[in-house]
């Protein structure tokens, strides 16, 4: 590939998958004002080497490169502790507990509206080690498959696997225990 | 399928990642167990939940903006800088291009003249140990990762089709399974730059992986090779080549090429 043209694929392809790579950013660093940095560094990076991408696929090479910067940009973060400002979820545990409406659980399902839902499951990814929250929401929300996943988390099949099914696991185990809590704050 | 493989296969069925034939299987299962049933529900909840409950994120349009502009420059830098050049190239820069040109003529003639067949012997073969090294280096990353298959089947009606669907080769596969030697299943792999199927077998507690290489890719491999306590040994598959990584030892390893003969 010529220098122009592996630009041009670059500048193509963070483009077309410009929200998978910022809405990683946001699950890894937790607000938009640092994934967008880091979605930035990372196309940065990616035009610097273009010449490296060595076929295979575009997406999983790219979100790779996204997870690589918010990695780096975490790691600076977790040095200099001032900067800590993860989304609103994340401020305190027993915010979820608030969100949940002291009522008969027939209709607790009809209170709690989307907003609600919403910050509930966000506390609770959050809440979850990155390894397992990344694996997640490239699964699920991104909907990659297993092979693309180990390229971009750069792990064996097998790592993904194991994570999806432990990161699942806590997941429905955080949200049974938010669910019973909702039946037992009734009457 | 018991319920052991089927809790097994429960996470690759619910994300689509197991073969046709396999997910009939675990179907059949499911049919009678109402604890997979339940297990495949509560992953079905979970997704649903992240689906319709976890926010989507979507680019704001100000780092849309920026990535936009970041990209027209770099398209437009790359085009500018040769432009620029050749509008008004300094007369020295004439002058040393001349110069190199002659030398690089100069050179190109002198290696023509020296005669093509050594240099085509000398790329030759450095490139079959290239391609030793791949096979060696594909098998061991199979071996480090937890599956060394993409497609688990021990059957082979339903290994071929499976990768006619992923790489437009349908190997030859066959099982070997009453010899001792049990049809795994196959995985896609790279050898260089290009994906070549692999047909995984076992036995005993030995791991092979079986290549199946390109027309022509054999023909600058070593007839064999053995790489710290691996083997590899190029044989024929119906009439393509492929290449054998294995740990195991000489004789079974001639035992199991024979097969492949027979």
């Amino acid at each position: 590939m010529t220098a122009a043209a592996s630009q041009d694929f670059v500048g193509e392809l963070a483009q077309r998958h410009l929200d998978a790579a910022y809405s990683l950013g946001r699950w890894l660093l937790g607000n938009e004002h640092d994934a967008a940095d880091a979605v930035h560094d990372a196309f940065l990076r990616a035009t610097k080497s273009a010449d490296t991408y060595a076929g295979g696929n575009a997406r999983a090479w790219w979100l790779a490169i996204v997870r690589n910067c918010c990695l780096a940009r975490l790691d600076t973060r977790s040095r200099d502790r001032r900067n800590v400002s993860i989304d609103d979820t994340t401020g305190g545990s027993d915010r979820a507990e608030q969100l949940l409406p002291h009522s008969e659980a027939g209709d607790v399902e009809d209170r709690i509206d989307h907003a609600q839902r919403q910050a509930l499951i966000v506390h609770h990814l959050n809440n979850l080690p990155i390894e397992f929250r990344e694996a997640l929401i490239l699964r699920e929300i991104e909907e990659l498959s297993y092979r693309e996943i180990a390229e971009v988390l750069q792990t064996p099949i097998g790592t993904v696997m194991s994570r999806l099914a432990r990161g699942r696991a806590l997941l429905q185990k955080a949200l049974a225990g938010t669910a019973a809590g909702k039946v037992t704050h009734g009457p | 399928m018991d319920h052991k493989t089927a809790q097994a296969n429960l996470p690759l069925y619910f994300d689509g990642e197991l073969d046709r034939a396999a997910s009939r299987e675990f179907e059949a299962h499911l049919d009678e167990c109402a604890d997979c049933r339940a297990a495949l529900i509560g992953l079905d909840d979970l997704r649903r939940t992240l689906r319709d409950d976890a926010p989507r994120h979507t680019a704001p349009d100000l780092l849309r903006k920026r990535i936009e502009k970041l990209a027209a420059a770099q398209a437009s830098r790359s085009e500018s800088i040769p432009a620029r050049r050749s509008h008004r190239p300094p007369r020295w820069l004439a002058y040393v291009a001349s110069t190199l040109l002659a030398f690089v003529a100069g050179g190109v003639a002198t290696s023509l003249w020296q005669g093509s067949p050594r240099n085509a012997e000398t790329a030759e073969a450095p490139a079959g140990t290239q391609l030793a090294r791949d096979l060696f280096a594909s098998h061991w990353r199979a071996l480090a990762a937890t599956s060394p298959v993409d497609v688990v089947s021990t059957d082979r009606h339903t290994v071929k089709p499976w990768f006619e669907g992923k790489v437009g080769v349908a190997p030859v596969v066959r099982d070997f399974a009453e010899q001792g030697f049990v049809l795994v299943g196959g995985r896609i792999d790279y050898v260089g730059s290009a994906r070549v199927p692999v047909l995984v077998y076992r036995h005993g507690q030995h791991l092979i992986d079986v290549f199946v290489l390109a027309e022509n890719a054999t023909a600058n491999l070593a007839a064999s090779s053995a790489q710290n306590g691996y083997r590899l040994e190029p044989l024929r598959l119906g009439d393509q080549p492929a290449a054998i990584v294995t740990d195991m030892d000489a004789a079974e390893l001639e035992k199991f090429v024979r097969l492949f003969a027979s």
